[in-house]
């Protein structure tokens, strides 16, 4: 049972850690991105349709991670180029997914695709205990933990991640350096957004395999909430995201076992951890958040409004 | 605007600007484009899916504004993107975030059944729903409240603590509604029983409207005038420009922030109550799910003003009240309508951001 619980928590804390670890890109160079629900979603249809239309599911994940980049440019473009207010604009965003993928997504709701298969890793998946819940999983989870390290050195080791943290600390800094701040923005809010729909792909094509409307649930906004609980690093998403994909299998678990706890009350959890974690942590991110976050998330808005 | 004198073809630019600003038309013109583009847009989409724009339009304005029942369905559905878009309206005063509204009307709806099944008809109406109005605000009120005391006892970013109890709201209602409240006669159906007559508003007309819509605009009225001509409102605007400065000068800072969240959630709760006691007569899963998102938008879109909010509610309200016709002349989801909503607010975003980076 334990075994169980554990290999799904991994199963489904991968679309979550996608979306927020490219949230934690977009919020490094000063953006909040509400439409990571919307990306999520829209790349969710666009891998569903895709790998139903070709049959393979690697396209699907490409279409997923398009889709997701579109939106996502969309958000770029209302609060870069528009200076629109971020909530707002990200909200819009999720809308426009909700109503685009509703319409698109009518005819795939009774489609059957085959999707990215369970690939257990010669050797390791036979540790007994650790094996199935580590080694017995499709590839986008395996590449998961990988991409977190890979941007957390991409942060911090790297000219790129400097210029990235630059923009969303100070972001005259990084103007005088030499580096247009716009331009990374929209960099740093599209390729979050292709991550985001790489994470919705995920969940349509690897973990769920069908295609529902608003099938993401609201785990796109919960990778946003996961991103301030990670306190803008790539490795502690790692450990919010599982966290919260263990409360979803242990929810999936005990209804298995018949367990009498309403379902309702089960579903709640992640919701709820997530917002005890916060409160844990609470104090201590202030001091994390990029600087350029805080015109954002005190009401103003929109962040040039913050050094300029 | 100022860098156009600079330039050598300036004359024709400075002209057009002095005609747009002699004629109102122009200004009226580009709210028509505003209106004009999206509606292109979306019928791009249709013809995607094959179905006549011309027709599927024209079915949509019958539906919203073709007869009075369309009119009282406008007004159904617009009074509580009021209520919740005075919920985020009064907090943006102080500079708080609220997007909870979504979880204050469940809740408020949440509490108004529990109150009415409590009740029953052992009273006359009109002790019945001021009962059930104030049962209904304490739900709200108590979910804003938990976010405003997390944000001020606790520093959560009240953003995603509101955005995070959203979810948590819709999950108990739906508890709820499948235990505690279920209609035993419901045959498994996850609704509450129906509500008594003394707790259910008077139709109007042999229409859905009903008088409980009153409540929203006389709520945005009261808000307008308590934010505008009274010393509390002069407190928050304070609060709000500087809480550093308002808190040497001696405000409770905290408090006020508090009282405010506390206030805001009483005005979605109350909109849940309008969903409970007026349009559906009992609670069920689906009630009211989706309405804070759009008040927050509503609220947003007037720049937070308490009276302009009234008319942004009742073109989105317009909006999605047509949005069922989809449904029904092209057989797409009615969901499809947010595309047409979020191009119009596209545009509106696009053009008011502008505007502020001034």
């Amino acid at each position: 049972m334990l075994e169980a619980i554990l290999a799904g928590a991994i199963r489904s804390g991968t679309s979550v850690l996608f979306a927020c670890l490219g949230e934690t890109v977009s919020e490094r160079a000063g953006i909040v991105n509400l439409g990571t629900e919307g990306s999520m979603l829209g790349g969710a249809l666009a891998a569903f349709a895709a790998t139903a239309y070709t049959g393979n599911p690697y396209a699907g994940v490409l279409a997923g991670a398009a889709a997701g980049a579109i939106f996502a440019l969309l958000h770029a473009w209302l609060v870069v180029t528009r200076n629109a207010n971020q909530l707002v604009s990200g909200l819009v965003v999720m809308i426009l997914a909700q109503g685009v993928t509703a319409f698109f997504g009518r005819t795939f709701v009774d489609k059957q695709i085959v999707g990215l298969n369970t690939q257990p890793i010669p050797f390791l998946s036979d540790i007994p205990f650790v094996g199935p819940i580590l080694f017995q999983h499709d590839i986008l989870t395996y590449l998961a933990v990988p991409l977190a390290i890979a941007l957390w050195y991409g942060f911090y080791r790297t000219k790129w991640g400097l210029v990235l943290r630059a923009v969303g600390e100070r972001d005259d800094v990084a103007y005088a350096s030499g580096y247009n701040p716009d331009r990374v923005r929209y960099a740093a809010v599209t390729l979050g957004g292709a991550l985001a729909g790489i994470g919705g792909a995920q969940l349509s094509v690897a973990y769920t395999l069908n295609w529902v409307e608003e099938m993401t649930q609201g785990r796109g906004l919960v990778a946003v909430a996961l991103v301030i609980f990670a306190a803008w690093s790539p490795l502690r998403a790692i450990l919010g995201c599982y966290l919260f994909g263990g409360a979803t299998a242990l929810q999936l678990a005990l209804q298995a076992q018949g367990i009498p706890i309403s379902p309702f009350f089960l579903s709640m959890v992640p919701y709820l951890l997530t917002l005890f974690v916060l409160l844990l942590v609470a104090q201590k991110q202030r001091y994390a958040m990029p600087e350029g976050l805080r015109a954002v998330f005190e009401g103003k808005g929109n962040y040039s409004t913050q050094n300029r | 605007m100022q860098e156009t004198i600079a330039l050598p073809n300036s004359a024709s630019s400075t002209g057009l600007e002095r005609l747009r600003r002699s004629l109102p038309w122009a200004t009226l013109l580009r709210w028509l484009l505003l209106a004009l583009g999206p509606l292109a847009i979306f019928a791009l989409f249709l013809l995607t899916v094959g179905a006549d724009p011309i027709k599927t339009y024209s079915a949509m304005y019958f539906s919203a504004l073709g007869d009075s029942f369309g009119l009282a369905e406008v007004m159904i559905r617009a009074a509580p993107f009021i209520l919740g878009g005075l919920a985020t309206a009064l907090p943006a005063r102080t500079r708080l975030v609220n997007v909870g509204a979504e979880g204050q009307i469940a809740l408020g709806a949440l509490a108004t059944t529990f109150a009415a099944m409590a009740i029953g008809d052992r009273f006359p109406a009109w002790v019945t729903l001021p009962a059930l109005l104030v049962a209904g605000a304490a739900g709200g009120a108590l979910w804003a409240g938990v976010a405003g005391l997390l944000r001020t006892r606790l520093a959560v970013n009240e953003t995603i603590s509101t955005l995070l109890l959203n979810y948590v709201g819709a999950l108990v209602l739906i508890f709820c509604v499948h235990t505690v409240l279920k209609d035993p006669e419901s045959f498994n159906w996850p609704f509450s029983p129906p509500f008594a007559d003394a707790a259910r508003w008077v139709t109007i007309g042999g229409t859905r409207l009903h008088w409980g819509v009153i409540v929203a605009p006389i709520a945005a009225l009261l808000v307008w005038y308590f934010l505008t001509r009274t010393h509390w409102g002069l407190h928050l605007r304070v609060v709000g420009g500087n809480p550093e400065a308002a808190r040497r000068a001696g405000f409770n800072v905290e408090r006020i922030q508090v009282l405010v969240f506390l206030a805001a959630g009483a005005l979605a709760g109350m909109a849940g109550m309008l969903e409970v006691a007026g349009v559906e007569g009992r609670l069920r899963p689906t009630t009211g799910v989706g309405f804070g998102y759009v008040g927050f938008l509503a609220a947003w879109m007037v720049g937070q003003h308490p009276l302009g909010l009234i008319a942004s509610s009742i073109l989105l309200a317009v909006l999605a009240v047509s949005g069922d016709a989809l449904q029904i002349t092209a057989r797409l989801p009615a969901s499809s309508v947010n595309i047409l909503m979020a191009f119009v607010l596209i545009g509106i975003l696009a053009r008011v951001g502008k505007k502020n980076a001034a």
